[in-house]
Order: C-alpha cells, then structure tokens, then sequence
C-alpha cells in the first residue's frame, strides 16, 4: 500500500501537478449491532481506497482511486481536469516535509481479536443488572492502515486501532440512558461499566414529568459536554469561519468562554482520534483552541494558515482543517462538588440534534436525551423530560462555572464526532424550552 | 470477472458456506462536486467508488461483508466474512425475512440532457453566474458557500431467490448558505434543491431566481424585519416547512426498524408503537405520503436495495398513522409485508427502512386562499434552525422567511417566529393543504450506525395551521 501512494504521487508529479499527496486506507473494521437486547447484525469490511489530491498551476482536484491497475489512467483524468478548473488564490501549497514522527505502537491485544460478542453482552447485561428492560447499540473494532505520500518529501504510515462500545439502556420510552467505553488498548475497554450507567441511568429516570421552561443551572454529563465541546472544535476550523459556518469570526484574542475554559485539539494524545500525521504529513500535536477563555486559533492546514498569517495548526483536511480529537483541561472539582453547588438546577446527560438558527451569531438548540433530572440543593429531585436547551453557543461557554477533576473519553454518533476528552461541567443560567402541548 | 459474475459467485458461495439466504449487491457511484466559497474555486473533487456488499442469514443475526476489493478473491472472503458472522454469533430469535417474489428488471432514469455531456467548466459556470448576480445586488453579504454535486449510480443485485436488477440513477444537487450582514445583525438562509435525471435540474430548480429571492429576503427581513408576534395564532407553512415537518414528525417515527427499537442507540425510537395502526395522529386533511416513484425527484427508485418494487406509502391517511416503512426484516417481525423502503447509502452499508420522498399530498387550497382565511398570523415561508426529539414527538421549526398576517394580507416581515409543538398538535392543527406541490427542496437524512446519509425529499404544499402557539 506504500507502494501505491507513492506510484500515486510520482505519476501525478510526472503528469505535470505541482502538488500532491495520496493517502491509503486499508480499513478492517468490524461492528456488531445490538436491539432488544441482542445482536442485529454483524459488519464487516475489506476495503482499500487511496484519497487523491493534487494542484496545477494553483487548480486542486481531488479523487479516490479504488483499483490501482488504474492509478496513471485516474490519474490523467483528474490532471485534464485541473487544467479545465480554475486557479484558488488562496491555495499556497502542501507542507514541506520530511517530518520525524512519534512511535505508533498498537495494542496486539486489540489487532488479534476477531468477534466481540462478549463484550457486547457484558455491556447488556451491566444494563440489565441495573434495572433496564431494553438495550441497544453498536461494538466496534477499528483497524485502519494509513499510507501517506506527498510531493513535499512526506513518506509515512501509521496504524489506528481501539475498541468502541455504545449502549443506550431504557425502562420505558421516556426512561432512558446513554454509556460508553472507548480504548485503545484491550485493558482500557470497560463495556460492562457503559452498561451499567446507561442502565443506572434508566432506572433513575423513571416516571418523568414534563419539564418548565425557564433559565437554569445545569451540570453537563461527559457526554453532553463532549456534544458542546465539538462545537467549538468544529466551529474553530478556520474554513467553517471563512464560510460563514461559524460565531467565531473576527473573535481571535477575544474571550468566547468562561476563564475557567480550556479547550484543545491533540491528535497526538492516546485516544481514539489519535493519528501520527494529518492529511499534509505534519506530526500531530496539541494545539489550545481556547485558553482560560479566550480563543488563541481556529484549526489551520498550510493554506488557511497562510490566510490567517500563522502556522498550520497540524488539522489537516486538505481542503478544510479539521479536528482530530478534542478535550478540555480538567477542572478542580469533585463530581459532588459540582452538583452540591446547584440549589435549584438541571444534570443532563445526553443530547442530539444540535442546529443553528445563525451560525455567525452562535444561535441555537439541542435536545437532551436519555436521562433528565432535577437537582434542588445538590440532590436529585425528579426526573424530567421533554425539553429543549435553547440558547447561544458562546454565552453557554460563557456562563461554565466549574469543571471537574476527572475526565472521560466519549465519542458518540455524530454529536460527539471525534473523541473527545470531556469533565462534568457546571453552567449557570442556560435556557431551557419545551414544545406546546 | 465483471461485476454480475462476482455478484452471481458471491449468492453461490455463501450458500455453498451454509447461508439460508444470500444476496449481493454491487454499487458504483461516481460523483463530480465543487465548492465555490466566497467567489473562490476550492477544490474540484471526483469520487470513483464501487464494491460488493454481501448479507446473509444462517440462523442468527444477518452478516454483512463489504469490499470495494473487486477479485474472486477478495469477494470469497467477503461472503465467508458475513456467513462466519451471522453463524458464529448467538441470537435467541434467528432474523427471518417476510417473502418477496424474485423478480428480474432493469430501470434507469431519463437525462433530458446528459450530466457526462455538460462539461464541468460549464457547471462551475453556472454556479459563477449566481455568485456574480448577487454581488452586483450591493448586499453586505461576507459569506457565500455554494456546493454542487453530480453523482451517477449504477447497480446490480442478485439474491439467492433469484432476483437479478440493475439500475441507473444520476443525480444532480446543489446547496448552499448565504450570510448577510447589517451592522452586527446577521440573516443566514439555508436552501438545497435536488433533482434526479440530468442536468435539465437547474432549470428546473429556477437556481438563479430561487438565490437571489433568498439573498432579497434576508435582506428585507435586516432592513425591516420586526420580532415575531408571540401566542396562539394561525400559521401558514410554505412548501420547506411543511416538508420538514413531514419528514421528522411522519417520516422517522413511522420507520419500523425505529418503532422495533432497532435504532434506539442512535438516531432513537418512536412515539408510534407496532400497536398505533389505525391511531387518530392529525386532522382529517392530513394525508402524508413516502413515494420513491416520484419521476424525477432525488430519491426516485423503482425497487429498493432489497428487491422489492417501490410504491406510494400512506403513512398518516385523513389524520391516521395507517403504515410503516419497511424493508423484509423488520416486515417479517410485524407479519406484513416489505412495502419497498429498504435503502443503503452504498454497497457498503446495510438496507434498512429510508424515507424516500415524503410530503404532505396537496389539497385544493392557493396559498392566497389559506391567506386569506387568517385574521392574525404569521406566513412562515422557509426555516433555518429546527430539531425534535429522538422519540419525534417535540419539534421545533424556527422560521428564515416569514410576514406577519392581517386581516388576510401578508404585511411586513417577521424574525425568527419559533413554532414548538408535539407532533400531534403540528398534524391536528392542520385545516388546509395547498395545490402548490413543490418537490425540488431536498436534503440529506441520517440514520445507523455506521451512519447512512441518503438523499431524501423535502418539499410538499403550502399548509395552515390553525391556533398554534408560537413562541
């Protein structure tokens, strides 16, 4: 596969682009999916796909080559093009390498494993040991091989591995909760303790009663935060800024959160989003998006970083930069500690469906899922359900009062789209809806 | 081998390998997309993708197996993959599939003017010539993102019953989002229109006429645009609106595999349970349709990725849920039949049961009618921020362009009216339906895990709500 980038890129270069960069994917990924208790459907892939991007005279094409008897042939079609095209000013080309990288080792646990049945029913039967009728989710077992080649000098590979697992336990329709256990090493992977709180979950969200609208106090689960946290690492990306994709325009050296707020990017950091080198062959590193509340840099390739007169921040998507895995500094508080600090407040565990009304404004709502409770005095009142958090992404980043001392890795479908080490966190006053009856 | 011989050996083998049942279905999707942001060419991108994707049953759950690798070889392991998978993990209750009679066809979608004739200098020209017509409007508009995309898909699928049907389907689609500025006051709008046949799509669409309306109304509503009226009043909803609605508030929860629980870890349940058949959910003026046969519409199919031959769904009928959408799993746990709605996004993803295009039917009513018959309200034409829960019972439809109404005549722009209901408050205060069916909005509908992001339908009628709270 090497090979194949390599090919890829010389006959690119021998075809007349100034600039290219393959990548190869061997993807070996399997998935069980559960419902009801039981699996559903095991996946499993064999698939190789080269990623292709290349620039003449400042004209970028990308492609995918899947057969790589064709590489010269796909090859001359995507140059043909590139002279059709027309030139991007805002193009200055890929980032000159070579690069010296950190080790790579993966789990041999992890690469040997070939089912995952069991955990799947360690998880199920954590949710059903705590009262949960019903469960469902997914196990994944990732193992990508990728072979980057760039016209700039940039040779290299890495291997991404790591376990997956995510379960929702319910009681009832309206009594639901959400876990999940994300390793990169077998010894890390706990899908019986993601059963068990999705079930304890459950079980405490019994019976709820619709929610009041209102302002509250609100202690965000791992979970939900990690949803707030990609926010801001997606909307950081400085091609979400210049397409008007973003509230953070025009907010570089400015505060858009609480000072207690630190927020990163590190693909170099021993997670699932973990990667040696980004779509241009730069090394991986951590980069403070945020720091004590004030933004420091939107995520950067070699391109946009010229625009913004900086340095690539190492995010590299060829044509957007994006986050690789995200996380917030750790706070200096206890779990207890921040729900004793609400007198009369919200502890939401889980969200989906994040839109915008105006992205350049950070408009927007997100429906809590799974468990909704009422906290008065620091205990947890009732269970609630029902309603909508409807406010403005810098103010809730602004109003975060405290962040707890411990962490943990969550990633989850799409709301949660990289992984992301995410704290309990404390917020105060944010706004809280519900649909008419 | 070609791509129908790997197919046929793939059904061979696995049935050879024990499997009860076997199908293989090869896709090719190529595609050809760009970007112009902010007047700026970014990239040119061609995908060229094909595989085989093999599911099987052997008494247990299905096994899947996909692989773009495309040898005897490599196809041999896929199928021993998915069999090994489906045989080697226990299941109580072994999944089944409700009957389907083999059938054997070959449809294709008519190109009034062949995409593979248009050169893509053209098509980026096109999108050009709207950049430039709004630029010359003057507005302070500091962000422009367009996207345009063609893709062509090509199939062949095979099952052990003997089904053998190849399709063609190209697709056009184009979104895009446009920020105006008026001080430090933003207007954002969000359209995406889609067509499937050739590129006759953007005359269809009316591309240029439709962006710089949307640039105009924004515009209006900085310039003169007053907070939306708050409390129980009478909404009419354009043809967006009541797409969206159909699609999250009668599409999503009337999926069987979500009403099963089979999607409950990600993109949830539903509040209509196997027993809600023949449940009162809306007026009855609401008839809500899924109907993939729609000539021309993005997600038009003839039969779906299992099979099975498509038709018009009625899944709420004078106001009553009276159907699920299905593909043969989940036909076979309800003891019914596939009504053709299994769909995956390519060969390398399961088929399960998609929304295809779903709207509202049309009635007899001009939206000036339904105008007309409101004292106080609000005409809220199209939405930017929306969302419901994942049991689809609460959403919320936030509006992009919207008027006041008086006394039957559509006054001066509202901002941001906010409707924010349970489903059956949306569908029980409908009164009137338009004749002005609009099913160019399109737009992109996720579900599973790995996720399936597919085409899908999201226009209808024009449509009036009577004495709903708006916020």
């Amino acid at each position: 596969m090497e090979d194949h980038a390599e090919r890829i890129v010389k006959e690119a270069t021998k075809q007349g682009a100034q600039d290219a960069v393959a990548e190869v994917v061997v993807d070996r990924n399997h998935q069980i999916r559960f419902a009801q208790n039981q699996p559903v459907i095991v996946n499993r892939w064999r698939k190789q796909i080269a990623s292709v991007f290349l620039a003449h005279d400042k004209r970028v094409v990308v492609g995918e080559i899947t057969n790589f008897a064709k590489i010269p042939v796909t090859i001359a079609k995507l140059i043909k093009v590139a002279k059709a095209s027309q030139p991007n000013p805002e193009f200055v080309g890929i980032a000159k390498g070579p690069f010296n990288y950190g080790r790579a080792a993966v789990d041999p646990g992890i690469l040997a494993l070939e089912g995952g049945g069991d955990y799947v029913q360690a998880a199920i039967d954590g949710a059903l040991e705590e009262g949960a009728k019903e469960t469902a989710g997914s196990f994944w077992r990732y193992d990508e091989e990728h072979f980057l080649n760039t016209s700039n000098g940039v040779s290299a590979q890495d291997r991404r591995v790591g376990l997956y697992l995510s379960i929702r336990a319910l009681v009832s329709l309206e009594s639901s909760g959400h876990g999940v256990s994300c390793a990169t090493k077998v010894s890390q992977f706990h899908p019986e303790s993601a059963g068990h709180k999705a079930g304890r979950i459950a079980a405490l969200a019994k019976k709820p009663r619709g929610g009041t609208p209102g302002k509250y106090d609100i202690v965000f689960d791992p979970l939900i935060f990690g949803s707030l946290i990609d926010q801001v690492g997606n909307r950081a990306s400085a091609y979400a800024v210049a397409a008007g994709l973003s509230p953070y325009g025009d907010k570089l050296g400015k505060p858009v959160a609480s000072p207690v707020v630190t927020l990163y990017d590190d693909g170099s950091a021993d997670t699932l989003g973990r990667r040696r080198f980004d779509q241009e062959g730069v090394p991986t590193k951590k980069t403070a998006i945020v720091q004590k509340g004030v933004l420091k840099t939107y995520l950067h390739n070699t391109s946009t970083a010229k625009k913004f007169k900086t340095r690539t921040t190492a995010n590299a998507g060829l044509i957007s930069p994006e986050p690789h895995a995200l996380g917030a500094a750790p706070g200096d508080w206890t779990r207890d500690e921040l729900f004793r600090e609400v007198k009369d407040g919200l502890w939401l565990t889980n969200t989906w469906y994040t839109r915008y009304q105006s992205y350049v404004t950070g408009d927007f709502s997100t429906i809590p899922r799974d468990g909704i409770f009422r906290i008065r005095k620091g205990e947890i009142a009732e269970a609630w359900k029902d309603i909508r958090l409807t406010d403005n992404l810098i103010n809730v980043w602004k109003s975060v009062k405290a962040l707890s001392k411990t962490r943990e890795q969550v990633t989850w479908w799409g709301e949660v789209s990289v992984a992301t080490m995410a704290p309990y966190a404390l917020a105060q006053q944010i706004g809280i809806t519900k649909s008419a009856m | 081998m070609t791509e129908q011989d790997l197919a046929e050996f793939a059904v061979d083998h696995a049935r050879k390998k024990g499997a009860a049942y076997a199908e293989a279905r090869y896709e090719q999707q190529s595609s050809e997309t760009f970007v112009l942001k902010n007047g700026i060419l970014d990239a040119l991108a061609y995908g060229d993708d094909e595989g085989i994707g093999v599911r099987v049953l052997a008494g247990g759950p299905l096994g899947f197996a996909a692989t773009n690798i495309m040898t005897k070889g490599e196809v041999r392991a896929a199928v021993e993959d998915a069999v090994g998978s489906a045989k080697g993990t226990k299941r109580k209750d072994p999944i089944s599939f409700a009957p389907e009679p083999a059938v054997v066809a070959n449809w294709s979608v008519a190109e009034r003017t062949k995409l593979a004739d248009v050169p893509v200098e053209d098509k980026v020209e096109e999108v050009r010539h709207i950049e430039r017509e709004l630029l010359d409007r003057k507005y302070k508009m500091p962000a422009r993102f367009f996207i345009f995309t063609n893709m062509w898909i090509t199939k062949f699928f095979a099952n052990s019953e003997g089904s053998r049907i190849r399709s063609y389907s190209p697709r056009v689609r184009m979104y895009y989002y446009l920020t105006l500025m008026k001080g430090n006051d933003a207007e954002q709008c969000y359209r995406n229109y889609g067509w499937s046949g050739g590129w006759e799509a953007v005359k269809e669409w009316g591309a240029l006429d439709k962006v710089l309306g949307e640039a105009r109304t924004c515009q209006n509503a900085l310039d003169h645009g007053v907070k939306s009226p708050e409390g129980r009043m009478d909404v009419v909803v354009g043809p967006p609106v009541s797409g969206i609605m159909a699609h999250e508030s009668c599409g999503h929860p009337t999926e069987a595999d979500r009403v099963l629980g089979r999607e409950a870890s990600q993109a949830g349940k539903s509040f209509i349970t196997p027993e809600s058949i023949g449940t009162k959910v809306g007026s009855g003026v609401v008839n809500v349709v899924d109907d993939p046969t729609v000539e021309h519409a993005i997600a038009f199919y003839l039969y779906d990725d299992e099979g099975v031959r498509a038709r018009r769904r009625y899944l709420y009928k004078n106001g009553v849920i009276t159907e699920f959408l299905h593909n043969r799993e989940t036909a076979a746990a309800l003891g019914t039949r596939s009504n053709g709605a299994a769909r995956a996004t390519n060969y390398d993803r399961e088929p399960i049961p998609r929304m295809a295009n779903t709207f509202v039917e049309p009635g007899e009513w001009s939206p000036e009618e339904m105008i007309e018959g409101v004292k106080r309200g609000v005409y809220m034409k199209t939405y930017m921020e929306w969302n419901i829960d994942d049991k689809r019972f609460n959403g919320k439809y936030v509006g992009r362009e919207a008027y006041l109404i008086e006394n039957g005549e559509v006054k001066g722009p509202v901002r941001r009216p906010v409707i924010e209901l349970t489903t059956p408050m949306v569908w029980g205060s409908v009164d009137a339906c338009g004749k002005d069916l609009d099913l160019m909005e399109a737009g992109f509908c996720g579900k599973s895990d790995p996720g399936q992001a597919l085409d899908a339908t999201l226009g209808g009628p024009t449509m009036r709500l009577r004495n709903v709270l708006l916020r």
